[in-house]
């Protein structure tokens, strides 16, 4: 499995109430089921008019195809390569 | 087709046309086409699907919606406009692919664009199959074959060698011959390419079977997913998959079959025929739960549109459902001003709703409504007719009084005045709210002033103005007092019209609005104000046609039918009739064009078999229609027609009962004096008063001719000038009115008066014309009189191109046209000869007040 960033524009997501969201994550969990493949949508971050998801599968063709059933827009949906923090600065450099 | 689509946009634009059977490569050679355009160019998809009842303006929404995002074009009105504007913005390419499924509201938003196409940077691109008569993709078609930029395709079916081509040598080495498989295949290149794909196998002995082949190895399951795609319309929704159980390695699985595509929007077959053969596959009765399975998913995903939430209801078998979504469909095109569509859901939602509710009443009634703008009217009068029993049983008695009062005006819409006098006394009578009542006294006072009762009209009014609607009633009895009054010859009667009518658009009245023109226009002819007459429908015709009022329009352009008669515009005076007859509209609006397309016959000698046609249907009308001025122009046409040496006519014996008649009732003293002089030309003269006659006529019947013809000059009716010089005692007048009628183009009212000045023993007559030496403003039609005025007005090519939607190129040719027909050699000489020419400033109303003194005729 890897790990895909999803960026989704759409416009006005900071005013999304709890109730949309809630009809969001029914539908995209839905959509998450009904793939027949293995899947995992770990968590959305709300931001301007944007949504950035994190989603865990196979292909990234897999992910747009989640974004189809669900009717949600995929504007770029990028391959997470490695992940990095503070406390890489304490690790040995290769 | 690469060709045409490589315009760089800046120029102007073209329409392609791609006509070919199911499977013939329509869409092939389009995306081929598309592949190889150039950079820059944008490509818009408006598709038609395959429901029963199309979306209205589902494509252009489609479109519009991958424009803008969505909530744009939700209504007919103005959608025109608004779409050409927006699809312009960049040089685009507008692909109308399966156009066989269009609805007749997108037909017209594209007429409108394909009008304009020359200046915009669009290639429209419509690719169809053939289509049965009366579809509204004919209209565009039509459009199209009459434009002189397009470029029209037909994809001709394979021959052996393209299907050798194709095939390879692969099936023949199984002894099966090319001309076998183009036999079975009809040379469908489609159909070819499903036999290709299945190298070695046994040549099917159907199509069908040769799609279903590719089915073979499939699991149930996935053949039962195969057959529930193929019961969606043209795709299956994406968003539909999570709750069809059509998970993606079942879909995959499905998509080596070749038989399945995915677009953007959804799961979709590679070809309509591979669809069908799929869905012909399904099983009896299982058809029905696949609809209903795509239907329950539908309304999951809560975003279906209402037309294709009913066509799965209706197949699903679902009452309830169908009724439901058919309603919300109808109201959805209704509001889209797509009545032909409106029409199909109502009926559909009232096949399924069969009590006799107020629920069932109130579509009945819509249905109605839409149906007459259809300009079905025995099925309008059937629809609220039903709508009425039920208001009765129901004891409504506001519906009762709305469904006669609305059946009153269909009735006289269909020209039936005795059923309409009824309904609309009906109506009144009806015990109804102030807002029916008002509406029901504003129609009997309308029937009352056509039928020119003008004291009755009035009397109505009166009673009516001190319990003020907010309704059109007030409105509608406002224009009836102005039509009243311009009947009498009041001055102001033309202001006041057209001030309601503005008065009516403001509040979004439209249809009162039209039929102040309507009944402006009609007086303006009758009492022969021509140069305003002009001017009005200059104005009004294009009104009708942008609010959609097809009566009015029909109505107004039977009107210009009969201006174009009377100014001696035969070519102009017939394309309208004809224009109106073959709209078969209502009886009401054909009755003039009837008279004008037997007057015409009779005068040219050209089609003179259509005389007594043409004459039977307006007497049929006429009858009743019973209005005067309808009755005595019709036996005005009859005499006309003896003069001219056809057989006398029945239909005079009773022209004393009718003149006496019509002699009590105003606004009638040009067609008295129409039939007056006519019969005394053909000796039936009464010998009666003159004094009340307007002056042309008086003149002629008192042996004034030269005088009459000067008159008629003046009002600038050279036909009837010309005629009447014929008739002069001297014979230096009559000479010289057999040269103007040879002038005309009226061979057979020439060759008569010939005869006749020959018989009366006349010498030195004018020698008869050689043919295809006359060149006069006759032959110009509608769009040549346009073009005509504003070179009139000096406008250089481009300003024409400008003011008429055309390029410089188009608009030249109907310059050089228009020189052709009035034998001139210069536009220059356009411009000197305008007047003569009945050129004349065109177009926008003038001011109204200016005429009042011209109303003394009355």
């Amino acid at each position: 499995m890897h790990t895909f960033i999803i960026e989704r524009n759409v416009p006005g997501a900071s005013q999304l109430s709890h109730e949309d969201l809630v009809t969001i994550a029914r539908t995209s969990n839905l959509a998450v089921e009904s793939l027949g493949l293995p899947y995992e949508w770990v968590t959305t971050y709300v931001a301007g008019d944007k949504l950035y998801c994190l989603h865990r599968t196979d292909e990234p063709e897999t992910v747009r195809e989640h974004a189809r059933r669900g009717g949600f827009p995929a504007d770029l949906v990028a391959e997470v390569v490695a992940e990095f923090g503070p406390q890489t600065a304490g690790e040995v450099a290769a | 087709m690469e060709r045409v689509l490589r315009t760089d946009g800046s120029a102007s634009g073209t329409v392609v046309t791609i006509a070919g059977a199911a499977g013939a490569g329509k869409t092939s050679v389009v995306g081929a086409a598309l592949a190889a355009r150039p950079a820059g160019l944008r490509v818009l998809a408006a598709r038609c699907d395959p429901l029963s009842t199309p979306r209205p303006l589902g494509p252009i929404r489609d479109v519009v919606a991958g424009i803008d995002g969505p909530a744009s074009a939700e209504t007919l009105l103005g959608a025109e406009a608004d779409f050409a504007a927006t699809v312009s913005t960049t040089p685009s390419v507008l692909v109308v692919d399966d156009a066989q499924w269009i609805d007749a509201a997108s037909v017209e938003v594209l007429r409108f664009l394909v009008r304009r196409i020359e200046r915009i940077p669009v290639v429209v691109v419509v690719a169809y199959r053939d289509v049965p008569i009366g579809h509204a993709l004919l209209a565009l078609l039509g459009d199209v074959a009459r434009m002189e930029s397009t470029e029209r395709l037909t994809l001709p079916p394979l021959s052996a060698e393209a299907v050798r081509a194709l095939v390879g040598e692969r099936v023949g080495e199984h002894g099966v011959d090319h001309q076998a498989i183009r036999d079975l295949t009809g040379g469908n290149p489609f159909f070819v390419a499903e036999i290709a794909r299945h190298p070695g196998q046994v040549l099917p002995t159907t199509v069908r079977d040769a799609v279903l082949s590719s089915t073979a190895g499939l699991a149930p399951a996935e053949v039962d997913a195969l057959q529930l795609i193929a019961t969606a319309p043209d795709v299956l929704d994406n968003r539909l998959l999570p709750y069809l159980g059509l998970d993606v390695p079942l879909l995959r699985r499905l998509e080596s079959t070749g038989l399945l595509v995915r677009s953007p929007r959804g799961v979709a077959f590679r070809h309509e025929l591979a669809r069908l053969a799929v869905a012909s596959s399904i099983e009896p009765g299982v058809d029905a739960l696949l609809h209903l399975r795509v239907l329950d998913a539908w309304e999951q995903v809560g975003a279906g549109s209402d037309a294709v939430l009913t066509h799965h209801a209706a197949a699903g078998g679902d009452v309830e459902r169908t009724r439901r979504y058919a309603i919300l469909a109808a109201a959805d095109a209704t509001a889209a001003g797509a009545h032909t569509e409106a029409v199909a859901f109502l009926s559909l939602a009232l096949e399924h709703l069969d009590d006799a509710t107020a629920q069932r009443a109130t579509l009945l009634e819509q249905l109605s409504t839409e149906q007459y703008m259809v300009s079905r009217l025995p099925a309008a009068l059937t629809s609220i007719d039903e709508a009425l029993r039920i208001r009765e049983l129901l004891g409504d008695r506001d519906g009762v009084s709305v469904a006669h009062d609305r059946r009153a005006v269909v009735e006289y819409y269909s020209a039936q005045r005795r059923e309409a006098e009824r309904h609309a006394d009906a109506a009144a009578a009806a015990s109804a709210g102030p807002e029916a009542l008002a509406s029901a006294h504003a129609t009997r006072a309308y029937l009352a002033y056509r039928h020119l009762d003008v004291d009755e009209a009035r009397a109505i009014a009166d009673a009516q103005r001190d319990r003020p609607t907010t309704g059109a009633a007030d409105l509608r009895l406002a224009i009836t007092e102005a039509g009243a009054d311009l009947v009498e010859g009041r001055a102001s009667a033309r202001t006041r019209l057209v001030d309601a009518a503005n008065a009516a658009l403001s509040r979004s009245f439209d249809e009162v609005a039209t039929t102040a023109y309507s009944n402006l226009s009609a007086f303006d002819v009758e009492h022969r104000r021509l140069d305003d007459a002009e001017a009005v429908l200059a104005t009004s015709i294009p009104m009708t046609v942008d609010l959609d009022i097809a009566l009015c329009r029909q109505w107004q352009t039977g009107m210009r039918s009969r201006l174009h008669l009377l100014r001696g515009r035969w070519a102009a005076s017939a394309e309208d009739a004809a224009a109106v007859l073959d709209d078969q509209g209502a009886p009401l609006t054909a009755v003039w064009p009837h008279i004008v397309a037997a007057l015409l016959a009779i005068r040219t000698g050209a089609d003179t078999t259509r005389v007594e046609a043409h004459l039977a249907s307006a007497e049929q009308i006429a009858r009743d229609l019973d209005e005067s001025l309808v009755t005595l122009a019709l036996r005005s046409a009859v005499a006309e027609g003896v003069w001219h040496g056809r057989a006398d006519d029945a239909r005079l014996d009773d022209v004393a009962r009718r003149l006496a008649d019509a002699e009590q009732r105003p606004g009638t003293q040009w067609a008295v004096g129409d039939l007056r002089v006519w019969l005394a030309r053909t000796g039936r003269g009464d010998g009666g008063p003159t004094a009340g006659l307007p002056e042309p006529y008086r003149l002629e019947l008192d042996g004034a001719h030269a005088d009459a013809a000067r008159a008629w000059r003046d009002l600038g009716a050279p036909y009837d000038a010309a005629v009447a010089e014929v008739h002069a005692r001297d014979a230096a007048t009559a000479a010289a009115g057999l040269a103007r009628l040879d002038a005309l183009d009226v061979p057979a009212t020439a060759a008569r008066a010939r005869a006749m000045l020959t018989a009366r023993g006349l010498r030195a007559l004018p020698s008869r014309p050689r043919p295809g030496t006359l060149a006069n403003p006759s032959g110009l039609t509608n769009r040549q009189l346009d073009v005509a005025r504003l070179v009139a007005q000096g406008l250089t090519n481009a300003e024409l191109a400008t003011a008429l939607y055309i390029s410089a190129k188009t608009a030249d040719h109907h310059v050089s046209a228009i020189l052709a027909k009035l034998g001139l050699s210069s536009r220059r000489e356009i411009v000197r000869n305008a007047a003569s020419l009945g050129l004349g400033r065109p177009g926008e109303m003038r001011d109204v007040a200016h005429v009042d003194g011209a109303l003394g005729h009355a």
